[in-house]
This record gives structure tokens, sequence and C-alpha cells, in this order.
């Protein structure tokens, strides 16, 4: 039987917690701030962080999994509506709305080929699995390499803050110096706006660290179900 | 509409894209507070970040729960397998490190993932991409050594069809050629870093050994490309183990064939680089096509459906290696105008 390391599951379950607090937070924070470009994209991004967090280690997990189907479903719907508009406005180009469509489909593969814990192990559920179902690893690997993909073309871009706004909202993210209350240089490069706690919840680079980690972190639970 | 690659990136002149006067709207209603942000990026820089996800996605590969497994299943067991056949002395280097990863199977695979990750992101920034460049050759060197058994080049069994020289050794290949420089314009990413002279010379010998390997050693041998196959088939899902049973018994029946007509395509493409423009395009597109075809039926995948597999083999890096190759069809300095300018006007006559 393979030997997985329980602290690497733990890692990522913790990862993916993280980054469900910080989307949560910046969710709460831009409804406060009356600012809600990229809302859709914190919820989704939590819930996920929360999901994924369940799938790496199993006592973490909760909630009915219907729950969580209908979530996801109702995201996939969602971020195809948003993708099928986008082009519709702007022509075709991948939108990152398509990434996070992409994203929500796997989530509910992940529910439709679930795992089955056969410990109660606090060494995590994935070590110790038999699989109920396999999904199809092409698909899988697929998936994989769009989330990665989607990674590394996120980090390299220019547009800051693309991963929670896109390339043709507008938005403060593209361009710090049109925002109000923006330190331009810092701004500029996409990092830190003045303004505090909840500016600095709202970095652009910040927002785009967030989807990263929730791509590789995906994709390791993708190749995790082969 | 007009689909080309310029220096400054594949894509559409944003004139001809469908919704473009949206797109020049939009710009002009000031949006777009930087030209930055609405230049298609470099075209090597595409490549690079190509590179870097490949990069990740053996980093992610590096950490399945295979890998961690002691003994003959996990990693330990695949490096001790690339030592079969070669002369004693590499055999011993490479079970030597075998016995490493088997007594700390935990501890050099997280090594092992922490290097790649650490390559993958360090490529992706402008500031650390040469250390990571650098540490990639360095790294690719040593896994072709120590983890490939030096491609099984002096085992006799190296083939094209398996991923010979070695997929690796393509990781260094492209670090050397994608990287960061200011140099003379050139008809392609590659001869920009390079020089032309090199990057043809590098291009024809990479090509003339991948031809000879195609026909050279057992590498016509039917038993042998149809093992080759059979090898890859277990844990497969049933739509590849199916095109697996054809590919066996293609190998089984008409192996010298294939692995002649491989040999002439690759002795082709050598050539390609040295034809005009359109007929380059020609060879490479073909390059694109026979080893996405390899990469699908004889390596499958580099074997990552089946679980397992620490990288995706050579068929997509021989691609993106093509891709270095592609002509340009501007010249730098001009590109960017011609790519951007449409833009700018859109949004001068929109003030």
């Amino acid at each position: 039987m393979a030997m997985t390391p329980s602290w690497l599951y733990y890692l990522c379950g913790a990862l993916m917690l993280v980054v469900a607090a910080y989307c949560l937070v910046s969710l709460v924070v831009e409804l406060a701030a009356h600012r809600p470009s990229g809302w859709d994209i914190d919820l989704t991004h939590t819930f996920m962080g929360v999901s994924m967090a369940g799938q790496a280690v199993a006592r973490w997990a909760f909630g009915p999994r219907v729950v969580w189907e209908v979530i996801f479903a109702t995201l996939l719907i969602w971020f195809l509506a948003r993708t099928v508009r986008s082009m519709q406005r702007y022509g075709p180009h991948l939108s990152h709305f398509m990434v996070h469509a992409a994203m929500s489909l796997a989530m509910l593969l992940m529910y439709w080929f679930p795992v089955q814990t056969v410990g109660t192990s606090p060494a995590g559920s994935m070590s110790l699995l038999t699989k109920a179902s396999k999904l199809d690893p092409g698909l899988a690997f697929v998936l994989a390499s769009i989330f990665l993909s989607s990674a590394m073309f996120t980090l390299a871009s220019a547009n800051k803050g693309r991963s929670h706004h896109g390339t043709h909202v507008p938005t403060y993210a593209m361009s710090g110096a049109a925002r109000p209350g923006t330190s331009p240089r810092r701004a500029e490069r996409g990092l830190i706006p003045a303004g505090g706690i909840p500016e600095f919840v709202g970095a652009p680079w910040l927002e785009d660290a967030s989807h990263v980690v929730l791509c590789v972190l995906m994709a390791f639970l993708l190749f995790a179900m082969n | 509409m007009v689909v080309m690659v310029t220096e400054s990136g594949v894509g559409m002149s944003i004139a001809e894209r469908p919704g473009g006067n949206a797109l020049a709207a939009t710009c002009g209603s000031g949006e777009f507070a930087n030209d930055e942000y609405r230049r298609p990026r470099d075209f090597r820089e595409s490549l690079l970040l190509v590179l870097a996800t490949l990069w990740l996605l053996d980093a992610v590969l590096q950490i399945q729960r295979c890998m961690f497994t002691p003994g003959s299943s996990g990693l330990s067991g695949m490096l001790n397998s690339m030592a079969r056949g070669n002369p004693s002395w590499i055999a011993h280097t490479v079970t030597w490190n075998a016995s490493m990863v088997y007594h700390q199977p935990v501890l050099t695979n997280t090594f092992f993932a922490l290097i790649q990750f650490l390559i993958a992101f360090g490529i992706v920034s402008k500031r650390t991409r040469k250390p990571a460049l650098a540490l990639s050759i360095a790294w690719a060197l040593g896994v072709w050594w120590f983890g490939e058994g030096l491609g099984e080049l002096l085992s006799g069994g190296a083939t094209p069809f398996r991923g010979s020289p070695g997929a690796v050794l393509f990781y260094a290949l492209l670090a050397v050629l994608l990287w960061p420089s200011e140099g003379s314009d050139g008809p392609f990413v590659a001869a920009r870093t390079v020089g032309l002279n090199a990057a043809r010379i590098i291009w024809v010998a990479v090509w003339a050994v991948m031809a000879l390997l195609a026909v050279a050693g057992s590498g016509r041998s039917p038993r042998v490309l149809h093992d080759l196959v059979a090898g890859m088939n277990s844990g497969q899902p049933g739509w590849l183990a199916a095109v697996d049973r054809c590919v066996e018994s293609l190998f089984l029946h008409h192996a010298s064939p294939l692995a002649i007509s491989l040999a002439i395509v690759c002795f082709v493409v050598a050539i390609g680089v040295i034809l005009p423009p359109a007929l380059t395009r020609a060879t490479l597109a073909l390059a694109v096509v026979v080893f996405a075809i390899i990469w699908v039926a004889t390596q499958n995948f580099g074997g990552i459906l089946a679980g397992g597999a620490t990288d995706p083999n050579s068929g997509p890096l021989v691609i993106v290696l093509a891709l270095t190759y592609w002509p340009l069809t501007d010249t730098r300095g001009t590109s960017s105008a011609v790519a951007s300018g449409p833009v700018v006007a859109a949004t001068e006559a929109d003030r």
C-alpha cells in the first residue's frame, strides 16, 4: 500500500482553510465597502477551500454531500453564463470565468466520484482510501493541466488581480492609480495599496495568490484521485 | 480574422477581433491606464510560462502517494529499473541514487518536489528567472544521469517512441533556448537567444540523434516496440488501453516500416529550419503532429493516467521545442507596434 506522509495532507488542508478564510474576509470587506467586484470569485474560493480541506483530511469534512453538490453545480452554471456573457461582450478570449467554471466542475467530480475513508486515523483520509468508483484519469489530467497553466499565467500576468476581476472589468486591480486612496507607486506594481487591513485584504497580488494556491492544490487532489 | 505568431505572441490583431469595438470603447473609457496591460505577451515569455507549467506539473506529480512508497512499487523501484542494461559504472550510480531514495523516501522525495516547485515558480518571476533556469539545467542533467540512466542511450533500448534520448534533456535544452536575452533580431525565438547558426546546429543535431535512435539498436525490433507499449498498458483507462492494443498490433507487424518512417520524419524536420519560412512551418507542424501522436499512442502521456509517473515524457517538450523555432511574422520593434497599434488608435479616437 502506498504510504503517504500524513503531514502532506494536513498541510494541504491547512492551506485550503487559510485560502478560504482569506476569501471570506475579502468578501466581507468588499461588501462592507460597497465594492462588490469579484464577490463571486471570493465566495467560490471560500466554498472550494472548505470543501477541499475536507477532501484532504476526512475529519475536517462537514455538511451533507448533496448540499456541496448543489453549491458547485450552481457555481458551474453561474460561471458558464458569465463566460458566455464575457465572450458576447469582448469576443473570443480565455476568460477567467472559464477557469472558475472548470474549477467548479472539478469540485463536482470530486463529489461524484467519492473517495471513501476506511479508517478514522487523524493521519488523513487519502492515504487510507479505497475508491467506490474512479474518475477518468484523462479528464482529471486535462483539468489539472488547465489549473496549473492558470496558476502560472496568473502569476506572470501584468494585470494583477485578474484572477478575481478579469482583464476587461473596470477595476482598480488593473490600474491602481485609478482607485481613490491608493498609493500609486505600490498600486502600479500590484502590491499593497495604502489604507490598512481592508486594503491589504483587497491587494491584487494576494487575490491572485489565493487563486494560485487553490489551482495547485486542486491539481494535486485530482491526481490523488487516480 | 487573422491568427498570427509575432514576437509579441500568438493572437489576433485587436482590430480584427469580434467585439473589437467594445474593447476599444473599454480602453477609451480609461479602464486601461497603462499600455503594458493591453500589450500581448511576448512569445518567448509565453513559451517560458509553458515550460514553467510543465515543471509545476512535474512537482505535483512528485508528491503523488506512490512516490513516497519504498520498494519496487515506489520511486526507488522505478529508479532501480533505469539501471538495467547500462554499463556497470553508470548502473552503479543509478542504483546508489535509488538506494538513497529507498532508505529515505519521504525526505528525498520531498526534496525532489521542492526543487521542482522552486524551478517552476522561479521561472515565472523575471527577477528569479535566470537562476531558476540555471537550476533547471543542472537538475535536468542530474536526473538524466541518476534518474533516467542516460535515457537508455547506452543500453541499446533508446527510441523516440519511448522518449529517448530522455525527456528531461529537453527541459535543459529549452532552458538554454529560452534563456532571457536581448539578442539581435532573428527569424524565431531560439535564434534570438543563442544566435541563428547555433540554433540551427542545435536543431539539426537533436533531430539527427532522434532519427538515428529511431532505427539504431533495438529501435526497429517488433518485440521491443510491442513490449514498450504493452508495458505501459497496465492501469491505463479503457480508451487508452484500446489505443495501446492497436499500437501493439501495429508494432508487432510493421515495426520496421514505422521506425524507418519516424527516422525519415525526423530527418525532414531536421532540415526544415534551413528551408524557406513556409516550408519550415510545414515541417514544424509535421513534428508537432507526429509527436502529439507519439505522446498519446506510445508514451501514453508519460504514464500519468496510470499513476506513478514523474513527468509527461518527451511529447509536449518536443512540441514546445518546435514552437521555439516557429518563424515569426514580424521583427522585434515593429511587432509590438503592429499588435498594439489598433488599440492605441482606437483609444485616441474615443477620446
